[in-house]
């Protein structure tokens, strides 16, 4: 009680404006709140105060749900609206608090709430009045999620309004301030707070935010001649920088610090990932003050910018060819609309123009030129022996999805969930890139506001739809991901660069812990209360996620694990037949719109208008580079559009179909709220494991289960998703079938270790039904009559249906149901 | 190049995935089919196209199509001539020209041979390293047209294959004289019907483990069903094609109408097909109940025996006093076709029946519909404007229109519980398609391999949906309005299913662009003539061989790793454009850029050995478990792979 009452202080500072009916509320629902952790099982956050409840609700069920509806209670509180199934499990109390149950919505990521009435919708704001009592409850979601709750007739007319009116009241941050009293809601309680004080970081990612973290991924690429430089520890030398920046061995950081004023922002070229045939990948600025005094000035800037390569570097111009943030932002809010529809302007999309209608969004051309960018990035690091830099005016936006598409293509690595959580720390959270503003949580910034790494996350769907037996994360990862964007909690989103995330640190004249580096995170422009709750990294899956929706982040049967990159950093050192000859050393190449170019002014200080450089004893780049180059990039695109050529080696990119027809539309992500796609299903995709990876997992669970019942056996069983490493020998087959299943590659020898499907032999088939009594779904899901109607997808056929859990869904538009 | 063997063909082949299989069937030996099946599946995925890029790598066992036929899959030693074309069984070279151009439309031109046979038309290119290979089948072609090229100095006269599969090839001549030859032979062979010739399925040679002609009887399905019952017979009284020519000579109709109100029935209806059954739900006894519109004509005449008929339909199933009429016509169609003595039932006259119109367009809406989405697709993919174009092909408008017919007549039989009569004008192109895709929603054994062969061998093939001139096997006639692509658009509804419910559907996707190929190919018999008394007539059983001989000989190729027996559910696909897609595997296959780096056939079929390892492994471990543990056993009955798939419901 005591923490309520302090948050309901800390609330009323925060949104003073809807004080008086608020404390009247909050008093009044008090003993509610009490009562319901007895009686209606919401498990509560430590210091969560329920505003408002309503009995009888059914919530209509999404297809991964399984679809139809469910009946339980509906809450409001000051953090989400909760909805308490009526049978669902007895909470457990000894589990840690995860902040949204499976059938929760934060109040942060409703956008919009709409009521529908007997005969018509309407849409809530936090002033409006309702003249009629709603039937059902829809609350549109920033991540494009629709949730809709069916008011029961028993359900008392007064509950069905007073919480209509308190979602409505309470779900929008409206003002500045708003924001952090709903972080106050979640994480604020003294009990909350030092849970989360005793989290550890999860030690099985890469962070990068120390020294050793940098180094580790160096050592990882197999990149040497490199080292990572503290120059920027105090962000002195680049604001938007990360502390620690790998540089070029033989550069000092003396030298270094010459560097930094030629490059817009200081972001001078940095090292970002190895290809294990040695080329290097770099990204910075545009170039800026384009005087350069010294030669020494002038070798330092060679050296930088070529890294480790002697030979050959080559700028690739990201400015021109993909979408501004402005065109991002238009194309998702289009998207945005065209996908949700409208119930209360009852606009939709008509059938036959759909396909225009999204094709005019441009989001899908969007993703195509960002994939297609990447692909030619990746070919070139490919080829071997050469640097790339990606140059962008501010590179803080398509450069940090540029260089983690090329990675997620060319490293496996960042194909695993762990990788992958590396990959956006070091390329988006490390480098820089403008969360806070990008997603604009306080909406108080339009003009800033676009959803790079959304589309960001598009891209890596195309990706996994095309390879998603090379993936070890799976579509549900990223679709979390996607959702927990809008959900204003996380150190991780709720800062624009490094320095923001640990200005408090630095405020309070501390030096940064890397140990607890998180925890100091703070949003930037909010007073150093040292009361603020600590914000965790997104991460931290298990604050958001039960374990059962975590274990579907990966993939049971993960792909095979790479060769170990070789320490020199060649993995192979045949180089490309279409590898240009011998180039002159000190080539400098620009990459724009798919052709090469020397201009003379690239970099700038070799322009003729420079004087120092001529000086130096660089040879000028000679042109007969170019038609090499040119047939680099000619030769990846008859590859990629060469038939089945698995990649022979793992490191091989994989280079996603570019055409217009294969660049697909995230369906699960976008349609999941479209109105008409409510009952959406698929049985399969609805449960994610199909009949495979089940039997791997049970395989996985009998072995773990045979391993503690082995005298002597090691009784901490592995995870279902780990990796088997102990040298059983049936592990050891388990791991051979996973390499045949998930590499196209070398498989073949392996699998023809594996079953022996002899000519004759009719087991290989799809086990017939004889075959395989297990894995049928056996009429045990219901009992009474053994033909389920469980698929009911055609809108229009809604009228007379028998089967009790089915209702129409919630237009208005169709033809009213007999409901019961 | 200079073998024909399978297994060191492919030695010649680079480091790729392509030859990853290859070299493990070369290794395997002559034994193992698995080697050249994985082989002969990318190929047929990957279409001619493989071999329509020119590689500037290694050579590519891919390049070469013979695989393709089933020839190799079964032994039967290849009868190779000097030029290296390998031929069926049964197949003769009719000629072969040099200096042949092939203008590829992804590549530029490629000169090399081209030999024509009885059935194929095959060029390659003379490259020793990693030959050219184009092979298609006559049956494919649609129309010849000369094409000229005035601007060009050296080659003037070309020729183009209009094809039936969204593609159309074209070839210059170095020499002109040896073009009339060229369009002689292809004309010959192309058409033979046109020229007295018979169709290739006569002389093919070929002999398969499996009997593709067992697949479907009759009777035997009908009992599957669980007929004859007290209310439905399996009747003789078309035996001999008397009532109907174009109806089986098996078909179900109620117990107690005589032969006589039959006969009365049948000059009522069009093309006298009358209302028979295509099939009983096991537990309501609601029927789907197939036939053509009835004969109304601008007087409303009446039937009564068809009005009694219609009430007995309804009378037999108990659970419902209503019948339902979907007539899968515009209304508006449906109204002017009185005019010309067709029409619709009126609900005044047939008591309790409800009449409801689907308003899908009829074969020459469709026909045009797929034209222009040929337009679109070949050659060139246009980028641009993808979505708006295919927008306005409406191939997925009416897509959608056939599925949510479809899902009506389900949910009509499932949910409502009432008998329904589909038809359309005839009774034979968009009633075969509603009543089969709904039965397909409905019977979870149509959506097994065997099944779905049932299933069209049933409502398509014996029902008389006319494959023949619908298709226009082997005649001149392109522009015949009686063409349509009417068992493509079934296909594509089927494929669209599959993409909504992977799980539920025993067959993959290369099952069903290898049914859609061999509808054209006139290689096998199933889908020659129109009717079932034509293929009697012309002993098609005794003289060619069944497409589903061949599909149930590699029946693993055409498997789906992910099928779950999901017999007793119904699937009501999303009848939403915005869950409908263009089927670009198989309409848009021909562009190389729709192909991707990894085969998925190939991944699915080591999919599916895996799932059999896995299910082998659970089982030994379990045995295992039980072994150590007794009391462990008991409580881990209820393992994972015992559970649901998933927990709707």
């Amino acid at each position: 009680m005591r923490s309520e009452q302090r948050l309901y202080e800390r609330s009323e500072k925060g949104a003073a404006g809807k004080k008086g009916l608020m404390k009247e509320r909050m008093l009044s629902q008090s003993s509610i709140t009490a009562r319901s952790r007895e009686m209606f099982g919401l498990r509560c956050l430590p210091g969560e105060c329920v505003l408002q409840r309503a009995l009888m609700v059914r919530k209509k069920l999404t297809a991964r749900e399984g679809r139809g509806w469910m009946s339980g209670t509906l809450f409001c509180t000051h953090f989400r609206v909760a909805f308490v199934p009526q049978d669902g499990p007895k909470p457990d109390d000894n589990t840690d608090p995860v902040l949204l149950g499976d059938h929760d919505v934060a109040l942060a990521s409703i956008e919009k709430v709409v009521v529908v009435g007997p005969n018509r919708t309407k849409l809530v704001s936090p002033n409006s009045s309702l003249k009629f009592t709603p039937e059902e409850l829809l609350l549109y979601c920033r991540d494009m999620r629709v949730i809709c709750f069916l008011f029961d007739r028993l359900t008392p007319d007064a509950q069905v309004l007073e919480i209509t009116y308190t979602i409505a009241k309470t779900y929008q941050p409206l003002k500045p301030g708003s924001v952090l009293s709903f972080q106050n809601a979640a994480l604020g309680s003294v009990e909350m707070k030092q849970f989360l004080s005793n989290r550890r970081r999860d030690a099985r990612m890469n962070w990068f935010d120390s020294a050793s973290d940098w180094e580790q991924e160096l050592e990882r690429c197999g990149a040497t001649g490199w080292r990572v430089s503290s120059v920027n520890d105090r962000f002195e030398m680049s604001t938007s920088l990360s502390r620690f920046i790998v540089v070029p061995q033989k550069v000092l950081d003396t030298e270094l610090k010459k560097s930094f004023a030629h490059f817009n922002e200081g972001r001078i070229p940095r090292w970002c990932w190895r290809h294990p045939r040695g080329s290097d990948l770099l990204r910075m600025s545009i170039f800026q003050n384009n005087i350069y005094h010294e030669k020494d000035d002038i070798r330092n800037l060679e050296m930088v910018l070529f890294g480790c390569q002697n030979s050959l570097c080559v700028v690739v111009e990201l400015g021109d060819e993909l979408p501004s943030p402005s065109d991002i932002q238009l194309a998702h809010s289009r998207l945005r609309t065209l996908c949700l529809g409208d119930v209360s302007t009852s606009v939709s999309v008509p059938d036959d123009k759909w396909l225009s209608t999204l094709e005019s969004t441009h989001w899908l051309d969007h993703v195509r030129l960002c994939l297609r960018k990447a692909s030619e990035v990746a070919c070139l690091l490919r080829s071997g022996h050469l640097t790339v830099a990606l140059q962008e005016p501010e590179d803080r936006d398509m450069s940090c999805v540029v260089s983690s598409l090329v990675q997620v293509m060319s490293d496996p690595h960042c194909r695993s969930q762990h990788g992958f959580q590396s990959l956006v720390q070091k390329e988006w959270v490390m480098a820089g890139h403008r969360f806070y503003s990008r997603i604009n949580y306080h909406r108080d910034n339009d003009k800033e506001e676009a959803p790079v790494f959304l589309l960001f996350l598009d891209c890596v769907w195309q990706l996994w739809f095309q390879f998603p037996s090379r993936f070890q994360l799976t579509g549900d990862f990223l679709l979390a991901l996607h959702d927990s964007i809008h959900l204003p909690l996380f150190s991780t989103f709720l800062g624009n660069c490094q320095r923001e995330r640990c200005k408090r640190s630095q405020n309070l004249g501390q030096s940064y812990t890397p140990v607890n580096g998180w925890r100091d995170a703070l949003q930037p422009d909010s007073s150093s209360d040292p009361s603020d709750p600590p914000l965790p990294p997104v991460w931290d899956w298990a604050l958001q996620y039960s374990a059962d929706r975590r274990a579907c982040f990966t993939q049971p049967v993960p792909p095979t694990p790479p060769p170990q990159p070789l320490l020199n950093g060649n993995l192979n050192m045949k180089l490309d037949a279409h590898r240009p000859a011998d180039s002159a050393p000190g080539s400098v190449f620009l990459l724009s719109r798919g052709s090469f170019t020397c201009p003379g002014n690239l970099p700038p200080w070799r322009s003729s208008a420079s004087g120092v450089y001529k000086k130096s004893h660089r040879r000028a780049p000679s042109t007969e580079n170019v038609p090499g180059l040119e047939r680099l990039l000619k030769a990846w695109k008859l590859t990629a559009t060469c038939g089945p050529q698995g990649p022979a080696d793992a490191y091989e990119p994989l280079l996603p179909l570019l055409l217009v027809p294969c660049m697909g539309l995230w369906r699960e992500c976008y349609l999941r709220g479209a109105l008409h796609a409510q009952a959406f299903s698929h049985p399969v995709t609805s449960n994610h494991l199909h009949p495979v990876e089940r039997l791997a997992q049970e395989v996985q669970q009998l072995q773990d289960k045979l391993a503690q019942l082995s005298p002597g056996a090691d009784l901490d069983p592995p995870t279902v998703t780990t990796e088997p490493r102990h040298a059983d020998a049936n592990l050891n087959q388990n791991t051979n079938n996973a390499t045949f299943l998930f590499s196209a590659s070398k498989p073949r020898s392996v699998g023809k270790a594996a079953p022996p499907p002899s000519s004759n032999r009719h087991v290989s088939r799809a086990p017939p039904p004889t075959a395989t009594p297990a894995p049928r779904p056996g009429g045990k899901d219901l009992g009474g009559s053994n033909k389920h109607t469980f698929l009911f997808g055609h809108s229009s056929v809604t009228e007379g249906r028998a089967d009790p859990r089915y209702h129409p869904p919630p237009n208005a538009k169709l033809p009213k149901s007999d409901r019961p | 190049m200079e073998d024909g063997d399978a297994g060191t063909t492919k030695e010649t082949g680079p480091a790729n995935s392509g030859d990853s299989s290859s070299a493990a069937s070369a290794g395997n030996g002559p034994d193992s089919l698995t080697g050249s099946h994985v082989e002969w599946c990318k190929q047929l995925i990957a279409a001619t196209l493989s071999s329509q890029i020119s590689r500037p790598g290694p050579p590519d066992t891919l390049n070469r199509e013979n695989k393709k036929l089933p020839v190799l899959a079964f032994r039967t030693p290849l009868r190779m001539i000097q030029n290296q074309v390998p031929l069926l069984p049964g197949e003769t070279v009719q000629l072969t020209v040099k200096d042949m151009v092939y203008i590829c439309p992804f590549i530029g031109l490629i000169s090399g041979t081209l030999t024509i046979t009885d059935y194929k038309l095959y060029f390659t290119s003379g490259e020793k390293e990693s030959p050219f290979v184009l092979d298609i089948n006559l049956g494919v072609i649609s129309r010849l047209e000369a094409i000229s090229f005035p601007d060009q100095e050296e080659m003037t006269k070309g020729l183009e294959l209009v094809c039936k599969d969204m593609r159309s090839p074209r070839f210059a001549f170095k020499f002109e004289e040896t073009q009339p030859s060229v369009v002689d032979v292809l004309n010959k062979y192309v058409f033979p019907l046109s020229h007295n010739l018979p169709l290739f399925a006569f002389q093919y040679k070929e002999t398969f483990p499996a009997d593709g002609w067992k697949v479907y009887d009759a009777a035997a399905e009908y009992r599957r069903q669980g007929l004859p019952n007290e209310s439905w017979t399996i009747s003789r009284v078309n035996s001999i094609y008397e009532l109907c020519d174009t109806y089986p000579s098996t078909l179900v109709i109620p117990t107690n109408i005589t032969e006589e109100d039959l006969k009365r029935v049948a000059s009522f209806r069009a093309r006298h097909r009358v209302p028979v059954l295509s099939w009983i739900h096991p537990e309501s006894q609601a029927t789907i109940v197939r036939c053509s519109q009835p004969l109304v004509g601008p007087s409303d005449r009446r039937c009564k025996e068809d009005e009694r008929l219609l009430q007995v339909i309804m009378d037999a199933n108990a659970q419902s006093h209503k019948l339902t009429i979907f007539d899968a016509r515009q209304s508006s169609v449906a109204i002017s076709n009185k005019a010309k003595d067709g029409g619709f039932e009126s609900e005044s006259f047939y008591a309790n029946a409800e009449l409801i119109f689907l308003e899908i367009p009829n074969i020459h809406v469709i026909r045009e519909s797929q034209r222009k989405l040929k337009d679109m697709l070949y050659p060139t993919i246009d980028e641009a404007h993808w979505h708006s174009a295919i927008d306005q092909t409406h191939w997925l408008e009416y897509i959608r229109l056939l599925l949510a017919g479809a899902a009506k007549v389900a949910h009509k039989v499932e949910s409502g519980k009432s008998s329904v009569v589909v038809h359309c004008s005839d009774g034979w192109d968009r009633t075969a398609q509603l009543t089969s895709l709904s039965m397909l929603m409905l019977d979870g054994y149509y959506r097994t391999l065997t099944g779905f062969q049932v299933l069209v061998e049933k409502e398509w093939i014996s029902f008389g949906h006319k494959f023949c001139a619908r298709v226009g096997h082997g005649d001149k006639d392109h522009a015949d309005s009686e063409r349509s692509p009417l068992f493509v658009q079934f296909v594509d509804c089927v494929w669209q299913m599959t993409r909504q419910f992977p799980s539920a559907f025993e067959f993959n996707e290369l099952f069903l662009i290898t049914v859609l190929d061999y509808l054209y190919s006139c290689l096998f018999g199933t889908f020659l003539c129109n009717s079932e008394q034509e293929r009697v007539a012309q002993e098609v059983q005794t003289k060619t061989a069944s497409l589903w001989s061949y599909i149930n000989s590699q029946s693993e190729d055409f498997t789906n790793p992910f099928y779950e027996n999901y017999q007793n559910h119904v699937l009501y696909p999303l009848a939403s454009s915005r869950h409908l897609e263009l089927w670009t595997g198989y309409h848009a296959r021909w562009n190389p850029h729709m192909r991707s780096q990894v085969p998925v056939h190939q991944t699915l079929k080591e999919l599916l050995i895996l799932r059999a390892e896995l299910q082998r492994k659970v089982e030994e471990l379990r045995r295992e478990v039980s072994a150590r543990s007794p009391s462990f056993s008991s409580e881990h009955a209820a393992s994972p792979s015992g559970t649901p798939l998933h927990s709707l419901v």
